[in-house]
């Protein structure tokens, strides 16, 4: 058997523990990235942010006839927008995927939030490289440094974040039961955090403002204990604005291997996939808001498909080789449809375990925050697409419509895998260790549920034609997952002070943070989340819970019949799901949509865990 | 409280009617548990327009007849459309689109003197038809389907053949999925000045995908 090969983009490397110190290589540079000791940050020139316009005859390049924004032909209504201005970071319409007019009262509304975009010479900034590999042991320390970097991404040179000058940032890969620390330093001109994803880690560490921690600014640095509990594949983000940090680079893997030989079957090569989107046009990004995040309603859905930050990811196998696939999806709203090709997928594991039971598949559904570890054999010669294969809806028709983004390329050679895995592939493994540790639960599946959250939300002071054209249609259809933009200039419009995404507690009538759920530690404990279809705009919900794992015991009343440990899942509309909590590790957490902008829009709540007794 | 507008599960409830001169048809339906039964009398058929209407799961389709077949004007049919069971929580096929259980049930459906009532389901244009299956002696048909907008079609067909392609008798009464809603806001509502010809309706759309033949 050879050993896996496990890459971040097109880039080999390997570290190097010497007396506990880490030292990365990275195969391509060949220069040690750790430790560094970057020069003390010099705090950038204050943004200059650009004033609103007081009319539209004021907004920059309006009149600008004979030219047109990509996507957006046959555009009607624009022409009160700034389309063509120079400046990158004024208010301009997002592009959209299908050509729709503006509804008449819009014409030429923005925001009611100011236009908010990085304002440095990109010239300035440090070329981004892609990710590396960090192993690291128990005991062992990083530095991990959010900063201003320059990419290169559809052939625009853009300002974004990175961790570490990487896309995405380091993949820090440690065995299971180790602790390591990661010394975090602030090097963007703004307050931000830095959230374990799925880690059961202790709660001083969680990385959630005013919460476990004050946020760490511009120039300030942050301690991070982590210790890794569980086997999996796990992410780390700003839990600060991550509509914005987030979408701008600011994302990495955490891979947490297993002392089992064969806790998964043999491949010939592993790969781990951060999934995300970009929205952005010939002049950069589309601008964020800078008091509070637009795409309140829906989400941002980006138009520019990124792996692993990059526009054009590619794999080179050979024929009949096996690969596991390691996803994450980071994108703000968009959950994925992930096609291989046609190619057999095998599914293994998702956010904080294997599965019970190995499973065939023919896509996998990744929505935002989740993970899914899969293996796919290539057994045809060629170049194989990873898509995302979607069934869109355009609002303004009332029509589904086929869409899919090319995602990246798996290229298979003509030459045949050195090592066979078939006969491992084409088994489907009872993980006997994941239904054990299950077992301990069951007692509980059939419990009265102790809490029932309704997601639903609440608007106020949005532009009446948006009001008019939600109530025209809310109670005809919603459908149960929004799988694009499908009104991208009432969503672009709405901003998170307008719109208030809610976990409504129906035995209380507590809504988001106003909930405080106590528990003990080894409590077990059920929840029920409806999703509202009756609201005026409903949509589907990643939500997730921090420190602890949970399992989807039933959808609509269906129990699951292959059970997995999760740490975040989807709540369709019109669904009721139930989530069996384990509540294992003390300390006071999040549970949240993860949707970056629902989530900036309110729909939060916190619960505590404490020792017995206390 | 807003306990009064949600729905409690979906769990699939079948409610054995009672109705003279006809036989025991189950419905398959989604109750809320704050909505009353009301019982059926027996010997009086009249009892049955006493039958709350249950509230609905939110994808529920409202089968309505037409009545051209003999027997079935006061027959009621409802359609509950469930993901298939998925890994991931929602069942998607490799092209996007959802993928249902579907069981279409029917109550106060006189059986026929001859022939079979048989359920299918169609793209909205018809170009795509599957047959679900003739109903059961519980007056129900089980199937899936993965498309994204469709409608419902009970006939009574002359033979209970599962090669048919294509209904040949009369429809008995036919629901839309809940997806058939979605209608194009071009000539109506805020968009009621833009003409709808201009965006393809009432005329070959040409924005519209080629459909599979």
């Amino acid at each position: 058997m050879t050993t896996p090969s496990l890459r971040i983009g097109s880039l080999g490397a390997f570290l190097c523990v010497i007396s506990g110190v880490a030292l990365l290589t990275v195969g391509l540079a060949s220069q040690p990235l750790e430790p560094q000791q970057p020069p003390p940050p010099t705090p950038p020139e204050p943004q200059q942010m650009p004033p609103m316009p007081e009319t539209e005859q004021e907004m920059p390049g309006m009149q600008m006839p004979g030219m047109q924004m990509p996507g957006m032909e046959g555009m009607e209504g624009m022409e009160g927008m700034d389309m063509m201005g120079s400046d990158p970071a004024a208010w301009r319409m997002p592009p959209m995927d299908r050509p729709m007019p503006m509804l008449p009262d819009l014409m030429g509304t923005t925001p009611i939030v100011d236009p908010f975009l990085p304002d440095v010479d990109p010239m300035s900034l440090p070329e981004a490289v892609p990710g590396a590999i960090v192993d690291m042991e128990d005991g062992d320390e990083i530095d991990i440094r959010a900063s201003l970097v320059r990419r290169t991404i559809n052939g625009k040179m853009l300002v974004m974040y990175g961790y570490n000058g990487m896309y995405p940032g380091p993949l820090i890969r440690a065995p299971r039961g180790a602790t390591i620390v990661v010394n975090f330093h602030n090097e963007i001109p703004a307050e931000t955090t830095v959230h374990w994803h799925g880690i059961r880690l202790d709660n001083r560490f969680d990385g959630v403002p005013n919460v476990t921690q004050p946020p760490v600014a511009y120039g300030e640095s942050f301690r991070y204990e982590i210790f890794f509990r569980d086997s999996g594949i796990y992410w780390y983000h700003p839990h600060v604005r991550e509509d914005i940090q987030q979408d701008l680079g600011l994302y990495g893997n955490l891979l947490v291997g297993a002392p089992e030989a064969a806790y998964y079957s043999p491949v010939n090569h592993e790969e781990a996939l951060i999934l995300d989107d970009l929205l952005m046009d010939d002049l950069g990004p589309i601008p964020y808001g800078e008091q509070a995040a637009t795409h309140a309603l829906m989400g941002r859905f980006g138009n520019v498909m990124l792996v692993n930050g990059t526009t054009d990811y590619r794999l080179d196998v050979a024929r009949g080789d096996v690969v596991r696939f390691y996803l994450t999806n980071v994108a703000n709203t968009r959950t994925f449809n992930v096609v291989f090709g046609g190619a057999p997928i095998k599914i293994v594991g998702s956010d904080v375990s294997k599965y019970e039971r190995e499973e065939w598949v023919d896509s996998v559904v990744i929505a935002p925050a989740e993970r899914y570890i899969v293996e796919v054999k290539f057994d045809e010669a060629g170049d194989v697409p990873i898509t995302n294969s979607i069934q869109a809806i355009d609002d303004f028709r009332g029509e589904f419509y086929p869409h899919i983004d090319l995602l990246g390329t798996v290229v298979v050679a003509d030459g045949a895998t050195s090592t066979d895995h078939s006969a491992a592939f084409n088994t489907l493994r009872e993980n006997v260790d994941v239904t054990s540790d299950i077992d301990d639960y069951r007692q509980y599946f059939d419990r009265p549920v102790d809490h029932r959250l309704e997601l639903t939300l609440d608007i106020e002071n949005l532009p009446q034609a948006i009001v008019l054209a939600m109530e025209f249609e809310a109670g005809l259809y919603a459908p149960p997952m929004e799988w694009n933009d499908a009104m991208p200039m009432m969503n672009w419009l709405s901003s998170a002070e307008q719109v208030h995404w809610t976990l409504l507690d129906t035995e209380t009538g507590l809504e988001n943070m106003d909930i405080d759920w106590q528990f003990e530690v080894g409590d077990v404990v059920k929840i029920e989340l409806f999703n509202d279809p009756d609201t005026i705009h409903p949509m589907n919900h990643p939500v997730h819970i921090h420190g602890q794992r949970f399992l989807v015991l039933t959808i609509d009343g269906v129990p699951n019949e292959n059970l997995v440990w999760k740490d975040t899942a989807i709540v369709p509309v019109g669904t009721t799901v139930q989530y069996l909590v384990d509540m294992s590790n003390p300390g006071d957490w999040m549970m949240h949509c993860h949707i970056a902008e629902h989530l900036e829009a309110g729909m939060m709540l916190g619960f505590s865990v404490r020792e017995p007794g206390q | 409280m807003t306990t009064g507008r949600r729905f409690v599960g979906t769990v699939a409830v079948a409610v054995a009617l009672v109705a003279s001169g006809l036989p025991l048809v189950p419905v398959v339906a989604t109750l809320q548990a704050s909505v009353a039964k009301v019982p059926a009398i027996p010997g009086n058929p009249c009892s049955m327009t006493e039958l709350p209407t249950p509230n609905l799961p939110y994808y529920a389709i409202d089968m309505v007849k037409t009545g051209r077949v003999p027997g079935t004007g006061r027959s009621r049919g409802i359609g509950e459309a469930s993901f298939a069971r998925s890994p991931f929580g929602v069942s998607i096929s490799p092209d996007g689109a959802y993928i249902y259980n579907l069981t279409i049930a029917f109550e106060r459906l006189k059986a026929p003197k001859q022939g079979h009532y048989t359920v299918w389901v169609t793209t909205a244009e018809v170009d795509r038809v599957k047959r679900l299956g003739v109903l059961d002696d519980d007056g129900s048909a089980r199937g899936r389907v993965a498309w994204n907008k469709y409608l419902v079609v009970l006939t009574l067909e002359p033979e209970d053949n599962p090669e048919a392609t294509m209904w040949s008798g009369p429809i008995v009464s036919r629901g839309m999925s809940r997806s058939g809603m979605m209608h194009t806001m071009a000539g109506h509502g805020p968009y009621e000045g833009e003409p709808c010809a201009k965006y393809g309706f009432g005329m070959v759309n040409p924005l519209r995908s080629p459909r599979p033949q």
